[in-house]
């Protein structure tokens, strides 16, 4: 019974902190993703542990399924409900419960936005180093849940590599700490298993964080290009130099053009291609370095070499790399990001394929992404209100996904698989692979009850999302 | 085809849901609920235009909600014109349903300057005798029996707008306005009564057509050339929208000369560097960006251009985030209010408790009901002036 569902959750969370209604079911139907939404059940906002068992109690004694959501940023459709879900909205959630700065670490609840972490720490000479694009709204939550990354990944790693304990509210209700703030404390490594499991496995309801010393010296630099084949191999030679910057970006001709029409940061309108490298570490060190790349970027044809000279020009250069995506929407309303990573020996072979594609199916496409590591975001740029657009749009995407699998790539680099790329991941996967990965998904959780129907295939889909001819207006993606 | 809101459509499929106005929308940071933010608002809408859900009760509170701050605009990488759309918005919803009666009556007190201040005079009364708060974000702690004599001329360069409320509570603010422009060898002349309100509050509450009949009231009364310049800055942001709320040509016009009194003096360096300054610096303050100063009419840098040379600035570190004063907000939904105004008063708190400026009334009275010393940044200005009688001290 609905209405007993709905009882216990208010007499468990309060009546202010559920809700069940048209504008709530509305909004909690979504995420940022292309996907024209769910349909959940009632909208819940715990403030605590318990109040987060006693949402998974109440599902598991109506035999629904629950899924949580943080800030609802992400890209692939990880917290659109199917089947009337209980909805655990851990945004209320979001206190910075202690900080260790001998050791490095702190503990903070997982509606904590990324950003806002980082701003607490400010002056303590530590920071939470995954900086996804979304970081001014997305929660630590949902970065554990989709293992997120950010330019700054390539030196420090993806969110994993930051994450040394959560306490975790498992399907069954049951709470249980995985992984500990002061090291590995042997055994199976749960921590792992649980970071990028995408709310299949239970919710994150307090997470340890690691907090990475502020670089004490860093420098900016923006390469400049006549083709993108010269910058693709530039990444390449840096690295194989042995060289790892805290980041290097790309950004292709077409997304220079508009990021310079919208923003007006000074990178060169001719050019193919420009790759922002930044590194960072002692002033010494900083130094040689930027001299290093400095001389095999030239080796390799680059065309200029600019060194942010200050801090305003640092945060000029970057300002237009983060605000891309959004420059890029005001070309056209829609957008449909893909975020496979292949080898970055590959670059210039599928990015010219990428381009290849786009044109075959009449489609813009512009490439701004992480080069370092080879995490590609190709952006097919479209008007949803063409006629037939979105069967192009889907098919030109499968097949980008199709070429970064066949260079040796994989699905997703840090957007997740979600409900988007599971009908992708027998290409990727053996049958024993899923199998196994399937085998753990049911030990935490038997009967599917955290977020169904995200990330492995098979199994009933969410109603029509799965097939869709048509998005809804002015869809993100 | 009529749409239940009229909105543009196209400006309505400009925002892709990304969501990175939420934390720079200030009702989404108290209550970290989607109903509450700009993206949600957004989808409602959508949603009343499609025909997929109806303007019921939880429909109006989440559109009633928004403060109308526009930190979200200012926030989003696409491009959403969202004042455009939650204005018309509001007009959809203004004539679904009547306003509330305190609105209403607050509204009517506005269209009627005479009324305004013989009520304020009584209210002044009231209050001496106890019975009216010193606590309000609506009225001053201490609503002034009398207004100070005015030192602007008949002729001038510039208008001075006095508004309504501002003129009645607050001639202070005016006085230290037409000090400061004095100073910088400027002649003043006020725009008097027969201007009266902006229309600012009408057109926050969607009623739009006693917005459009104050703003051709006011642009009939300052014919001529002559810059507008305004201290207010939600009376100036209403201004400078006359183009847009009238759409006629004539209207831009007018809205071209509008500028906040701030704006105008870093617009003239020459004049600024005019005004003779006390040499010694006052203790350090807090700069407070009113939202229609910040995001509306996007020239808050001015404030500190012009009282860099008085006092050591502090800036806050919550990005320009709305107070939560909003008109005639905290008015209508105190509780929420209140919880935006607490984030402020934490900003403030972390950035030493200093004397704030705020250039705007509102701010001045929603923070200063909850504790805070606020000031306009032209009454510090005018009080470092050197004495003309005392040359030299």
């Amino acid at each position: 019974m609905p209405d007993q569902l709905l009882a216990e959750l208010r007499e468990a969370l309060g009546p202010k902190s559920v809700s069940f209604g048209g504008a709530a079911q509305l909004l909690y139907s979504r995420d940022s993703s292309v996907f024209p939404g769910g349909q959940p059940g009632p909208v819940c906002f715990p403030e605590t542990t318990e109040q987060v068992v006693a949402c998974v109690q109440a599902a598991v004694n109506h035999n629904r399924s629950f899924v949580p959501r943080g800030a609802g940023t992400g890209l692939a459709g990880g917290a659109i409900p199917c089947d009337d879900p209980v909805m655990i909205v851990t945004t209320r959630m979001n206190k910075i419960l202690e900080v260790d700065k001998q050791k490095q670490f702190a503990w903070v609840e997982p509606g904590v936005i990324n950003l806002d972490l980082s701003r607490y720490l400010l002056g303590t000479g530590l920071h939470f180093a995954p900086d996804p694009s979304s970081q001014q709204s997305c929660t630590i939550g949902g970065n554990v849940a989709n293992n997120s990354g950010g330019p700054h990944c390539l030196a420090y790693g993806v969110t994993s590599a930051h994450i040394l304990a959560v306490e975790v509210v498992l399907p069954d209700a049951s709470v249980a700490v995985f992984g500990d703030p002061e090291g590995p404390a042997g055994g199976y490594d749960l921590r792992g298993a649980f970071v990028g499991g995408e709310g299949t496995l239970g919710v994150a309801t307090r997470v340890a964080v690691r907090l990475t010393p502020d670089p004490p010296a860093v420098r900016t630099m923006l390469l400049d290009y006549q083709d993108v084949g010269t910058a693709a191999d530039t990444v390449s030679a840096i690295i194989g130099a042995g060289i790892v910057p805290a980041a290097i970006e790309m950004m292709d001709q077409k997304v220079i053009e508009v990021v310079e029409k919208f923003i007006k940061v000074g990178y060169p309108q001719d050019a193919a291609a420009v790759l922002i490298v930044e590194v960072d570490g002692l002033i010494d060190g900083v130094e040689h370095e930027v001299e290093r790349i400095t001389e095999i970027a030239l080796a390799c044809g680059t065309r200029t070499v600019r060194v942010a000279a200050d801090e305003e020009e640092r945060a000029r250069i970057w300002k237009g790399r983060k605000n891309a995506f959004g420059a890029i929407a005001q070309v056209k309303p829609g957008y449909y990001l893909h975020d496979t990573v292949i080898p970055r020996t590959k670059l210039t072979e599928v990015i010219n394929k990428v381009y290849e594609t786009a044109e075959r199916y009449d489609l813009l496409v512009m490439n701004v992404f992480h080069a370092g590591d080879g995490n590609l975001h190709p952006l097919l740029i479209f008007d949803p209100q063409e006629e037939g657009i979105m069967d192009r749009v889907l098919a030109a995407g499968e097949e980008i996904v199709q070429t970064s699998l066949d260079a040796g790539g994989v699905l997703s680099g840090e957007h997740g698989i979600g409900l988007e790329k599971r009908r992708f991941m027998d290409r990727l996967f053996s049958e024993n692979d899923l199998d196994a990965q399937a085998k753990l998904r049911h030990t935490f959780d038997p009967d599917e009850r955290a977020n169904p129907h995200k990330v492995l295939p098979g199994g009933s889909s969410c109603a029509e999302i799965n097939h869709m001819d048509k998005p809804p207006e002015g869809t993100w993606v | 085809m009529n749409l239940p809101l009229g909105l543009d459509p196209d400006e309505l499929a400009v925002c892709v849901s990304c969501g990175l106005c939420l934390p720079h929308c200030p009702t989404y940071r108290v209550s970290l609920d989607e109903r509450y933010s700009p993206r949600g608002r957004i989808n409602l809408m959508r949603a009343v235009e499609e025909g997929t859900l109806t303007m019921d009760q939880e429909w109006f509170d989440s559109l009633d909600t928004c403060i109308q701050c526009l930190g979200c605009e200012t926030a989003c990488p696409s491009g959403v014109k969202y004042g455009s759309l939650i204005s018309g918005t509001k007009t959809a919803m203004a004539q679904q349903r009547t306003p509330g009666h305190k609105l209403r009556a607050g509204l009517w007190v506005l269209k009627h300057p005479r009324l305004l201040v013989w009520g304020s005079r009584a209210m002044a009364v009231v209050q001496r005798l106890g019975l009216l708060s010193r606590n309000s974000s609506l009225w001053p702690k201490k609503i002034p029996l009398r207004r100070p004599k005015s030192t602007a001329t008949a002729t001038g360069e510039v208008v001075l707008f006095t508004g309504c409320v501002m003129d009645t509570w607050m001639p202070e603010v005016h006085r230290a306005a037409e000090k400061v422009l004095q100073a910088s060898g400027t002649a003043v002349m006020l725009s008097g009564t027969a201007t009266g309100c902006c229309g600012a509050l009408h057109e926050h509450a969607g009623l739009t057509d006693q917005a459009q009949q104050r703003a051709q009231r006011v642009m009939d009364s300052l014919p001529g050339e002559h810059p507008i310049l305004v201290d207010a800055a939600g009376c100036g942001a209403a201004l400078k929208n006359y183009g847009h709320l009238l759409g006629t040509e004539q209207a831009q016009e007018f809205a071209e000369r509008v500028f906040d009194v701030q704006e105008w003096l870093a617009k003239h360096p020459e004049r600024l560097a005019k005004i003779p300054l006390k040499e010694t610096q006052r203790p350090p303050v807090i700069v407070q960006d009113p939202c229609h100063l910040r995001h509306a009419q996007q020239c808050h840098e001015a404030v500190r251009v012009v009282l860099a040379p008085v006092a050591e600035l502090v800036e806050l570190d919550d990005e320009g985030l709305c107070c939560g004063a909003g008109g005639s907000f905290s008015l209508v939904h105190p509780e929420l209010a209140q919880g935006v105004r607490e984030r402020k008063m934490e900003a403030i708190a972390r950035a030493g408790n200093h004397e704030v400026v705020s250039a705007n009334p509102g701010c001045a009275l929603h923070l200063g009901a909850a504790g805070a010393k606020v000031r306009h940044p032209l009454e510090l200005l005018a009080e470092a002036i050197v004495d003309p009688q005392e040359p030299g001290t």
